[in-house]
């Protein structure tokens, strides 16, 4: 039998006395340790806000599905007439499979709502469930359109799903990897700027002829950047029509 | 009908390890029952590496020290990455891009 020449700690044996106060300075070191990286950490995050899964909700509108599906809302018990909303799937999915067939169409969506103040958006149920036309489709309701010029903005780049609140964060360099997933689902983009622009910090994201831009921004998203663009009010919902080739990280 | 026979052979031997073996082999399990069991599956796949390693310390032919580390190096190593994860953690947050820096969104040109 082999014979040990110096004290050795195993958990199921008893505490050798050579290595007692070296046992508890480890363990008093690990919790205070361990305590105080998690306040350093925890105290040096941003607060996730107030977003937030606010329960079951439907609505009525006007579908607009490019760039991205959002809804012009003509009546809901949860949503102002003239509210824009973001649609989006279940999971790390967009609406466009949902919408597509119905641009410019009266439709009836039902969902779960999301809300981060300025930011409204809703997770439509499966299929004809969540998003249908509804069997009137005469409205006087017009979507107006209004180019508010040029801009220059900073801000982050995110997936407007998670953003809404389906996420706490839904921002953020730890969220990087969780919003290009849903980009890459078809979520909506949205660029979350350092002031507002017309009362708004949140705009939809496009290219430059008002289409999908998921692919040119990727590399981009959950950093902060710089980037210009027009920046057009549909409804009550403001799109950024980003040049990709200005975007740069912010320094 | 390998294996079976296989697996009886190891609960025969996890049988005579664990009840009599173990304690001989290592002091610091004398009086410990308590994490005998879980020991069981393991001997039961292994057990002839435990009959080898049984005969091995038995005969002195090597020190129970497996705890210590193969190379010199990798104690040292070890230093450096426990100071060095918090370094970099540390350093991270500093570095790291501040929200508060962003300049305000500037207008190029006015609506045509």
């Amino acid at each position: 039998m082999a014979k040990t020449q110096e004290p050795f700690f195993v958990g199921w044996g008893k505490v050798p006395k050579d290595l007692r106060l070296f046992l508890i300075c480890c363990a008093v070191g690990l919790v205070v340790g361990f305590a105080a990286m998690a306040y350093a950490t925890a105290s040096t995050q941003e607060d996730t806000g107030a977003g937030a899964f606010m329960g079951q909700t439907r609505a009525t509108g006007v579908l607009q599905v490019e760039p991205y599906p959002i809804l012009h809302v003509i009546s809901s018990p949860h949503f102002e007439k003239g509210d824009t909303i973001l649609l989006s799937g279940n999971g790390k999915r967009g609406a466009i499979d949902q919408a597509k067939d119905h641009d410019g169409k009266i439709v009836q969506i039902r969902g779960f709502r999301l809300d981060r103040g300025g930011l409204q958006g809703v997770q439509l149920r499966n299929g004809q469930r969540g998003l249908r036309p509804t069997e009137n489709q005469e409205t006087s309701m017009q979507i107006p359109v209004e180019s508010l010029g040029r801009w220059k903005l900073s801000g982050e780049i995110c997936d407007g799903k998670c953003l809404g609140g389906a996420m706490r964060p839904g921002t953020g360099l730890a969220h990087r990897a969780c919003a290009n997933l849903c980009l890459l689902g078809d979520v909506a983009p949205v660029f979350v700027s350092s002031g507002p622009i017309d009362g708004s910090e949140f705009l939809l994201l496009s290219n430059e002829d008002g289409q999908a831009v998921t692919q040119d921004i990727l590399d981009y998203t959950a950093i902060l950047v710089g980037a210009e663009g027009e920046v057009e009010r549909h409804g009550d919902m403001l799109v950024f029509k980003i040049s990709p080739e200005t975007i740069k990280v912010a320094q | 009908m390998i294996f079976t026979w296989y697996i009886y052979a190891g609960m025969a031997v996890a049988a005579v390890f664990l009840l009599f073996g173990l304690g001989r082999l290592d002091e610091n399990a004398q009086g410990a029952w308590v994490f005998r069991p879980l020991l069981i599956p393991g001997v039961l796949l292994i057990w002839p590496l435990v009959i080898w390693r049984c005969v091995i310390l038995w005969r002195g032919e090597e020190k129970l020290d497996r705890h210590r580390m193969p190379r010199r190096r990798q104690e040292r190593v070890a230093v450096v990455f426990a100071c060095a994860i918090p370094i970099i953690i540390f350093a991270a947050m500093f570095v790291r891009q501040d929200p508060a820096a962003l300049p305000p969104p500037i207008q190029l040109e006015a609506a045509k």
